[in-house]
């Protein structure tokens, strides 16, 4: 086995302990498994991006001109992402599910390596090193901002579920009257939060706190998750990170395009659904500054413009053919 | 009488005619309508991804069921980027973005100073501080001055308020980052009006004058490398250099040497060349009975090309260049001219009747005293270019685009209002806060705030919850 396999093979074992800790922690909300998961999860993302780098020294040849360096360097990223969150939101109850996913990545990444190959004349180009980076770092935010939406989505229905079980209001009146305090003590009033004229305290369904307080398991668990509004924000500033990133992966991107193939915009598949996606996280940015669609609707959006990234990431460079079709 | 009416109906009618306008532009630059404007281009958009694009009526009828072919060619939808439909919407699009942004946007987010009611806004909170009237507002005022909010005063209904700002600037991020979709929109216009753009292929030893530019292209040479690499899965035939060696003429009517190379585009006044495709041009000799036909090939055909057989119905197409003929007759995977032939399609009428392979330099019959001869390759570039003058329009653009989403994602402007209510010198500080983003996002650092402000007030007493409201 050659060293740059020894070293993913390290890298996938250190992100399934990751994974298999953080779930545990996602679940019991115990301090032991997180303080076993996050180790592994610097030790992955360091030996990955060792192995990216040793690649580059043994070869000479950027390790992002195919498929599987590029899904290497994404669930590099996507797991770097998510450790500069976790470290400034602590958010590591997400790691299990982020980690997952970068091994799935990176075990499907190792299916496309076809050893060294030099690049062809077109991705030839110092562009490689900043729009690769770029757009592939961006793809990774938004996955990490998918699995908060998707958490955000896990304890929306949950709460829901429980207000349908018949758990009353009372909940409200309990937090307003000095329940779980926001924010580092300050009680920030209950507010109609949105069309749909659901009242909620921090974002969260009134029924979830007499359900905690009724002793239900699915609300006491649901209680040790961050508040649907906190969710709902963590999943904001994430995009905030990817869609800048986008945006610039596309204009350099678009430069490189100018240099290499003559225009710099062709509406190529990849071009198409990179504007897609972009229009999707576009739409999430204007339409989170509106109480109607913050929350549920957005998250649903981050979940769809995730979709939307995948389709412009692996759908357009393995099913349609096209000058962005680089798989080997 | 009569003089008033006359007098007031074309006020009326200037109000009716303004109150037109207003709904008009409410309605264009309402989300949902705008939300509607974009699902239309996404549509749009998908139909282009989905249809293929630029291809000759032909590759339709040949490659779609006839009642998509037709559809597709009748409503345009083979070039729909470039249909007026298209860049209508798009057009339209950005007439609603720019409108939304200062018919709507611009004014919430640069909301005047007024009046508020502090216990309605979710985020409130209120502090009780000692001192004379005087003392209690020049402290709170340096409170926020000191942390870098920009404070205002104003008397309102005979109450004094105080308002403090936070990234003001920032509020309008929205509006930077519309204006560079506007400049990118500019530089695109500026293609299409004074740009263009084309593609040409010259072969190896000729030379080929472009016919916007008037610039004249020799080649020179062609050279191509594409090596052979081991991977896990065999031997793949990587490309890895393509360049022209040209002589080329400008407007100053000088012959200059240059190289064309992929990723290194030559720029002759103003105008820009790449390097875009190549091939292989071989020439054809069709004979019957050892005749020359006269309407067999004069010059070398291209990959696509083809001629008629004599006066049959049977055609030939240059399918293919085959760069290494393998045992049997077969087509080997090394795409370098090592053993070369050509892949020749028949047609009979318009019937694609099967393929031949003919090896370079050896011919072959077709029956009927018929035979086809393909002579030795010439290499040819594919050479593209583009004058776009549109180029740092949207370039700029593009970062002014950047920089306002910078703007607006990166930093929250906010706003507090502050009201002073009490007597003697037991005062009550009522603050709310509003973020262009909504309050949860603001809840911590509001809560932090709050909490500095009772420290610097101390000993003060503690400040008491806003609560009530939600019951």
């Amino acid at each position: 086995m050659s060293t740059d396999q020894v070293l993913i093979v390290i890298a996938i074992s250190a992100y399934i302990m990751s994974t298999l800790a953080l779930f545990t922690y996602f679940l019991s909300r115990d301090r032991l498994p997180k303080l076993i998961g996050i180790p592994f999860a610097f030790v992955g993302c360091a030996v990955q991006f060792v192995e990216l780098v040793y690649r580059y020294q043994t070869s000479h040849i950027w390790p992002l001109t195919n498929l599987y360096g590029s899904l290497s360097l994404f669930s590099a990223m996507s797991v770097a992402i998510f450790i500069g969150f976790a470290l400034k939101y602590d958010l590591w109850f997400i790691g299990g599910f982020v980690e997952a996913l970068a091994a799935s990545f990176l075990a499907y990444a190792l299916t496309w390596n076809e050893g060294y190959l030099p690049a062809v004349p077109a991705l030839q180009s110092y562009w490689i090193k900043i729009h690769v980076p770029l757009v592939v770092s961006s793809y990774a935010a938004f996955m990490v901002a998918a699995v908060t939406a998707f958490l955000y989505l896990i304890k929306y229905y949950g709460e829901k579920s429980l207000e349908r079980r018949g758990f009353a209001a009372t909940g409200l009146r309990t937090a307003a009257a000095g329940g779980p305090a926001l924010g580092g003590g300050l009680q920030m009033q209950a507010y109609a939060e949105s069309a749909m004229s659901q009242r909620m305290v921090g974002g969260d369904f009134p029924a979830l706190a007499s359900a905690a307080a009724a002793g239900d398991p699915l609300a006491t668990w649901l209680s040790s998750l961050p508040s649907l509004a906190k969710l709902d924000i963590t999943t904001y500033r994430i995009v905030s990170v990817g869609l800048p990133l986008l945006t610039v992966g596309i204009i350099t991107g678009a430069w490189w395009a100018k240099e290499a193939w003559g225009a710099y915009w062709q509406w190529d598949p990849k071009e198409t659904a990179a504007l897609v996606s972009w229009t999707i996280y576009a739409l999430y940015m204007h339409l989170h500054t509106r109480n109607s669609w913050r929350g549920l609707r957005t998250a649903w959006l981050s979940v769809l413009g995730f979709i939307s990234i995948m389709f412009c990431y692996l759908g357009v460079n393995i099913w349609i053919s096209g000058l962005h079709s680089y798989k080997m | 009488m009569a003089t008033s009416e006359a007098t007031r109906s074309p006020s009326r009618l200037g109000a009716g005619l303004q109150d037109g306008v207003r709904e008009l532009l409410g309605q264009l630059s309402n989300f949902w309508f705008g939300m509607s404007l974009l699902a239309i281009w996404g549509f749009l958009t998908l139909i282009g991804v989905i249809v293929d694009q630029g291809k000759d009526a032909s590759f339709y009828e040949t490659n779609y069921t006839p009642a998509l072919a037709r559809l597709v060619l009748r409503l345009h939808l083979d070039n729909i980027y470039h249909s007026p439909a298209y860049l209508g919407i798009v057009g339209f699009i950005l007439a609603c973005m720019t409108l939304a942004t200062f018919w709507r946007v611009i004014p919430t987010r640069l909301p005047p100073l007024r009046a508020v009611k502090i216990d309605k806004i979710p985020l409130n909170a209120s502090v009780t501080v000692r001192g004379d009237e005087a003392t209690v507002r020049e402290r709170v005022e340096t409170f926020f001055a000191k942390r870098d909010w920009l404070v205002r005063k104003r008397e309102l209904g005979g109450v004094e308020w105080t308002f403090a700002d936070k990234h003001n600037w920032a509020r309008r991020g929205v509006l930077v980052a519309h204006v560079g979709f506007v400049v990118i929109a500019i530089g695109t216009t500026l293609y299409w009006a004074f740009g263009y753009s084309g593609q040409t292929t010259v072969l190896a030893g000729s030379s080929v004058t472009i016919p916007e530019s008037k610039a004249v292209f020799q080649l020179d040479r062609f050279r191509f490398r594409i090596d052979p690499i081991q991977t896990r899965s065999g031997i793949v035939y990587q490309p890895i250099d393509y360049v022209s060696d040209v002589h080329v003429t400008g407007k100053d009517g000088k012959a200059r040497l240059a190289q064309i190379r992929v990723n290194h585009p030559l720029d002759i006044d103003g105008t820009s060349y790449y390097q875009a495709s190549y091939g292989f041009a071989v020439p054809f000799t069709v004979t019957k009975d050892g005749v020359p036909l006269p309407n067999a090939p004069q010059t070398p055909l291209k990959e696509g090309e083809g001629f008629q057989l004599g006066d049959t119905t049977r055609a030939f197409q240059y399918a293919k260049f085959v760069g290494t003929i393998g045992p049997g007759n077969t087509i080997g995977a090394d795409p370098r001219p090592n053993n070369p032939g050509v892949l020749l399609n028949v047609f009979d009428g318009n019937q694609n009747i099967g393929s031949v392979l003919v090896p370079l330099e050896r011919g072959i019959d077709l029956g009927n005293g018929y035979r086809v001869d393909a002579g030795r390759y010439l290499l040819y570039s594919g050479i593209q270019y583009r004058h776009d003058p549109g180029i740092p329009f949207v370039g700029i653009g593009a970062f002014v685009l950047l920089a306002g989403l910078c703007i607006s994602f990166y930093f929250l402007p906010a706003r507090l209002y502050v009201r002073i209510d009490g007597a003697d010198r037991a005062w009550t500080v009522g603050i709310a806060a509003t973020t262009v983003k909504g309050y949860d996002i603001y809840e911590e650092q509001f809560a932090a705030l709050v909490g500095e402000l009772e420290r610097a007030e101390r000993p003060a007493v503690p400040r008491t919850l806003a609560a009530g409201a939600a019951t």
